[in-house]
């Protein structure tokens, strides 16, 4: 494991902690789609709505909930479309 | 190039002990002579470092006995100096650096692994679980060494145990500080 990685681990057990102790600003969805955006932002710099809806953490996501979910994590900053034509791609942000 | 990873490793898992075990003895143990002058015991009742082992081996595995002996040696050598080679001490700095990797280990093998990983959310209640098993654990065979009393264990116990809390809290909010400010 990266140095990196270990600090996104840490983060993931404070952000479990957040969400146990009512601290977190975000809904458990849009914080599942959160940490698969931010996994799979590792690989590129863009997020393809096509692989996020796929993975493990968000598969149990209803489609109307995922995007209503995607849309709140863009006007809150966590996320953004990408500026290429391509709608479909988001690129992560650390949160505000 | 591992082996800067780990020389990183240690650096940073040994240093966060020993700054947490000065803000402990420095400025928290103070605060609790202020506060509970009566309290019989002389072990902290907020013992932060407890919550760098715990984290440590949760994040190093196995790696965190090596990466933080350093921190653990430093830390016993400044309380109790050339002391820190009695057989009793060392069996203590033992203990303290290999309890935890020890305990997650075991809870992996009986099919509960709570290591890191990126296909699954950490559990913080189950990392305080960890804690508080190897806070016995730590306790007793602590106590064992050193001979101590039923109100330095308990002492050691509530230290821990909060440690480990407030120190996740800490590093929670610590988090939570940088991403507004950056």
């Amino acid at each position: 494991m990266t140095e990196i990685s270990k600090l996104t681990e840490l983060r993931k057990l404070m952000q479990s902690m957040e969400r146990t102790l009512g601290l977190e600003e975000l809904s458990p969805v849009e914080r599942d789609i959160y940490y698969a955006a931010e996994e799979l932002s590792k690989t590129g710099r863009e997020v393809r709505t096509f692989g996020l809806i796929e993975h493990t953490l968000v598969s149990s996501v209803s489609r109307p909930t995922f995007f209503r979910a995607l849309k709140s994590l863009v006007q809150k900053g966590y996320m953004s479309q990408s500026g290429s034509a391509n709608r479909g791609r988001y690129i992560v942000h650390a949160p505000k | 190039m591992q082996l800067k990873g780990w020389a990183l490793d240690t650096v940073l898992a040994s240093s966060a002990y020993f700054a947490a075990s000065i803000l402990t003895f420095e400025v928290l143990m103070p605060l609790q002579n202020v506060f509970f002058p009566e309290y019989p015991s002389h072990a902290s009742l907020l013992f932060l470092p407890h919550g760098v082992r715990v984290l440590a081996a949760w994040l190093l595995g196995w790696r965190a006995i090596f990466a933080l002996l350093p921190g653990v040696f430093l830390v016993f050598a400044m309380v109790g100096g050339w002391d820190v080679f009695l057989p009793n001490r060392l069996l203590a700095i033992g203990i303290a650096v290999t309890t935890v990797p020890a305990v997650l280990y075991a809870c992996k093998w009986a099919g509960w692994d709570l290591f890191p990983s990126p296909d699954r959310k950490p559990c913080w209640l189950c990392i305080m679980v960890v804690g508080i098993v190897t806070s016995f654990l730590v306790s007793a065979l602590t106590n064992m060494a050193f001979g101590s009393s039923m109100a330095e264990y308990i002492a050691f116990l509530i230290g821990d145990i909060s440690g480990l809390f407030f120190l996740m809290l800490g590093l929670y909010l610590t988090f939570r500080f940088i991403d507004r400010r950056s």
